[in-house]
């Protein structure tokens, strides 16, 4: 029985709806809408650039008040910075996922405990059954997310998101797993967004009510080795997916505003509070730089315009993990000097995932993991540990390190798109792709006969999973997968291989109906002799819904094709490798941003003598061919400026894929 | 010789050929690297996530250039090459996937594939399996 749940969260300037579609309580579907409300930018900001508001009204509650002149007595000790770190607090929630990014900016050292009651005021109407029955309630000094339950509003989240933790939950079915939990939880909720990493499996859920009563549900739960399951119960951002990206005209504005930070004959960029920098502020954009997006854009435009960064200076953005930054160790390699003080870093295992950067100086005072050291000795050497290069930290010297004289690489070679060798061939394959593609997904593969050898042979491999692949939508292609670690019987090994030409194209016109992505392919020639072309294509596609058979899922693909030359300068497949799996979150977020072209196999509506006309003057001025062009006017309206100002921008992001410009 | 075989008996034979080959490729990248590059013809090319590395000596000095790594092997495929794209040459395409760890550097999913050519051995009376192209790239799969 499928069940469709709805619900409605409203966050500052945005609501989100919720839709979860589930079958069977084993698979779920989040569907979800983030729509901008629509209330004025200046009310909406007031809270994130007044820092002292919120303390007026609600600072005389009475546990907070005490937490916070507990914690500033105990940043205190700190304050120097290299006076030594103070004990450790028991009461620290050091691996809690609280990060708070949406408070207001604060002392970096109070933010944590900011009144969860939302500053923003305006539509009531979803807000009201947000937080059922505990509307002020709350502990008093506590540290963080754990420390138990009172009087059942136990957990408080500012986002309302929870992140549900089961230690050691990778050994468990997802379809045992869920249907235990969820029938000795009180409150209902669907999981969102399930996944394993490491050993652990997470999940999220965006009510209090349920977040509450998981944290109830652990050790109650005995597996079949008689272990008990625990559950933990984390206060959490929004997930990852749900966090909105820099629009491409605020890209702009960032690259201007950081142009403008960034001292040349240093090669030093400060990026220091970015998000309260006046030129991002005056217009309404905001930097905060531990969202995975804005991350990413910051160091795109390093890579783009100043890849010989020296000095980075990232105080004071409380960043709480450094997973974003890892990139930095290729796109920055020559980064020497990098301040993260005033952050949010709780542990010095972060520093593992940068610590390819070879860094001499390095800032990391005024970050919670500064605290976790028993004394100087002992950070130094945490820190040294990761960059044993360094000589200062935290502005102080450190003692020259003495080092042997070998030197292990742990730095791997940069990945680089697409590997085509010569124009000549880049041009040879990109048309060969986008006219397979488009027969492909035109609904009808039997044209696909022309592309191959009659002697041909074609297979597919899916990842193994330990989910039942028919829930997955991988179940189509799994009980085709033709893997060698897998499959021992030879006569099954045969079958699943087919071959001649006849063979391949009744297997894929059997294959679900798709939409491939031209524009995330990624293209590596192999091999190129003159009878031989080989070149591996990956990106992603989705399955179009037939007669509403088949969900809309988005997959990945990578592909090997093998061919021998054939006439006119076309390429005919010998040998087709295909490997399909499911698409990454990251995948999903990037796939189909960019305009598709239509098939080339639908019949092209005549146009106009002034569309042609128009036509021809974009296709000379864009340099895209007309296939494209055509696609580009037509998506906007035969309005020639708006879709010159869209194809300048898609350009920019380079969201435009080669084969566009192919004559 | 190939065309002697009927096509059941070359799949096999290929499937045998492939899994010995992965055995083998991956145990000298992650145990023996300094061997490594004896599995390539002279003038193979590998091309490294989009970065091109062909010859022997340019082999060596990149593999030598990796962090030590652990490879896990997940998914294997193979086809037997049609003769038209090798002049009649036995040929060998083996697909991978699976997991890798490189020293220093979080784990990844990766996809690779291998063209595999039969070659006359000057220490063996019988042919021996080179790599004559090798393209490798990591993949984020949903686990």
């Amino acid at each position: 029985m499928d069940r469709v749940t709805v619900c409605r969260r409203t966050y500052p300037n945005l609501a989100v709806v919720t839709r979860v579609l589930s079958d069977d309580c084993e698979d779920f579907m989040v569907r979800r809408e983030v729509t901008r409300t629509g209330f004025p930018h200046q009310e909406e900001h007031d809270d994130r650039t007044l820092p002292f508001r919120n303390r007026k009204g609600r600072g005389s509650h009475k546990g907070r008040s005490f937490d916070r002149s507990r914690r500033d007595r105990r940043r205190g000790n700190h304050a120097g910075g290299f006076g030594g770190p103070g004990p450790q607090s028991r009461l620290d929630d050091t691996d809690g996922d609280v990060t708070m990014s949406d408070n207001p900016p604060d002392n970096s050292s109070q933010n944590r405990f900011k009144p969860y009651v939302r500053p923003w005021r305006g539509d009531g109407r979803f807000d009201r059954d947000r937080r059922p029955g505990k509307g002020g309630g709350g502990r008093g000094g506590g540290g963080g997310a754990r420390g138990g339950d009172r009087g059942g509003g136990g957990l408080r989240s500012q986002s309302n998101w929870y992140k549900v933790t089961i230690p050691h939950g990778r050994k468990y079915d997802k379809k045992w797993l869920v249907p235990a939990i969820q029938n000795i939880c009180t409150v209902p909720y669907s999981p969102i967004q399930y996944h394993v990493d490491h050993n652990r499996v997470h999940f999220y859920v965006d009510d209090s009510a349920a977040a509450s009563a998981l944290q109830k549900c652990s050790h109650k739960i005995t597996d079949s080795d008689g272990y008990k399951v625990e559950v933990h119960v984390n206060p959490s951002n929004p997930p990852a997916f749900l966090a909105p990206a820099l629009k491409p005209e605020h890209l702009e504005h960032l690259r201007v505003c950081m142009a403008k930070r960034f001292d040349g004959s240093q090669q030093a960029l400060d990026l220091n509070n970015i998000r309260m920098d006046p030129d991002l502020v005056s217009q309404n954009i905001e930097v905060i730089l531990n969202r995975k997006t804005n991350m990413e854009a910051v160091i795109k435009i390093i890579e783009e315009n100043i890849p010989e960064l020296a000095c980075l200076n990232l105080s004071n953005n409380r960043i709480h993990k450094l997973d974003d930054l890892a990139d930095l160790v290729t796109k920055a390699p020559n980064l020497k000097a990098l301040n993260l003080s005033h952050n949010e870093l709780k542990t010095d295992r972060e520093l593992e995932k940068i610590k390819g950067l070879k860094l001499v100086e390095l800032w990391l005072n005024r970050n919670p993991l500064c605290e976790l050291f028993k004394d100087q000795a002992a950070y130094i050497s945490a820190v040294r540990q990761r960059f044993p290069r360094l000589l200062k930290l935290d502005g102080n010297d450190l003692p020259p390190p003495i080092g042997f004289d070998v030197e292990t690489p742990t730095t791997i070679p940069p990945c680089k798109g697409s590997y085509f060798g010569s124009d000549e061939i880049k041009t040879l394959v990109l048309r060969f792709l986008d006219q397979y593609y488009s027969i492909y997904d035109s609904g009808d593969r039997q044209p696909l006969l022309d592309a191959y050898h009659d002697g041909a042979s074609l297979s597919l491999t899916t990842p193994y999973s330990t989910q039942n692949p028919s829930r997955s939508s991988l179940g189509e292609y799994y009980k085709d997968s033709r893997n060698l670690k897998r499959i021992k019987d030879t006569t099954m090994r045969f079958r699943l291989l087919k071959h001649t030409r006849l063979n391949v194209v009744a297997f894929l016109n059997e294959l679900p109906k798709t939409q491939h992505d031209i524009a995330s392919f990624t293209v590596d020639v192999n091999t190129y002799t003159n009878t031989l072309l080989s070149f591996t294509v990956s990106g992603v596609f989705k399955e179009v819904v037939v007669d509403g058979k088949s969900r809309e899922s988005t997959m990945a693909f990578s592909r090997v094709f093998i061919t021998v030359p054939a006439g006119n300068s076309g390429l005919c497949i010998v040998n087709d490798q295909l490997f399909i799996r499911m698409a990454t979150t990251e995948e999903i977020r990037r796939a189909f941003v960019a305009p598709a072209p239509t098939p080339s196999s639908s019949p092209v509506p005549t146009l106009t003598a002034p569309q042609q006309e128009m036509l021809t003057a974009f296709s000379q001025k864009s340099g895209m061919n007309l296939e494209w062009s055509q696609k580009c006017l037509q998506d906007n309206g035969w309005d020639f400026n708006r879709a010159a100002q869209i194809f300048t921008q898609l350009k920019a992001e380079g969201k435009i894929p080669d084969v566009a410009f192919i004559k | 010789m190939a065309s002697t075989l009927d096509f059941r008996t070359h799949v096999d034979q290929s499937c045998r050929y492939s899994e010995e080959f992965v055995n083998i490729y991956y145990d000298c990248m992650d145990k023996k690297r300094r061997n490594l590059t004896r599995l390539y013809l002279d003038k193979a090319t590998l091309v490294w996530n989009g970065t091109a590395v062909s010859g022997q000596d340019a082999l060596s000095e990149f593999f030598e250039s990796l962090p030590s790594s652990e490879f896990q092997v997940q998914t294997l495929d193979c086809q037997p090459v049609h003769e038209h794209a090798t002049q009649g040459q036995t040929a060998l395409l083996v697909v991978t996937g699976g997991l890798v760890k490189f020293e220093g550097n979080k784990q990844r999913f990766f996809n690779q594939n291998f063209l595999l050519t039969a070659q006359a051995s000057p220490n063996n009376d019988q042919p021996v399996w080179k790599i004559a192209s090798d393209c490798f790239r990591f993949q984020d799969w949903n686990s």
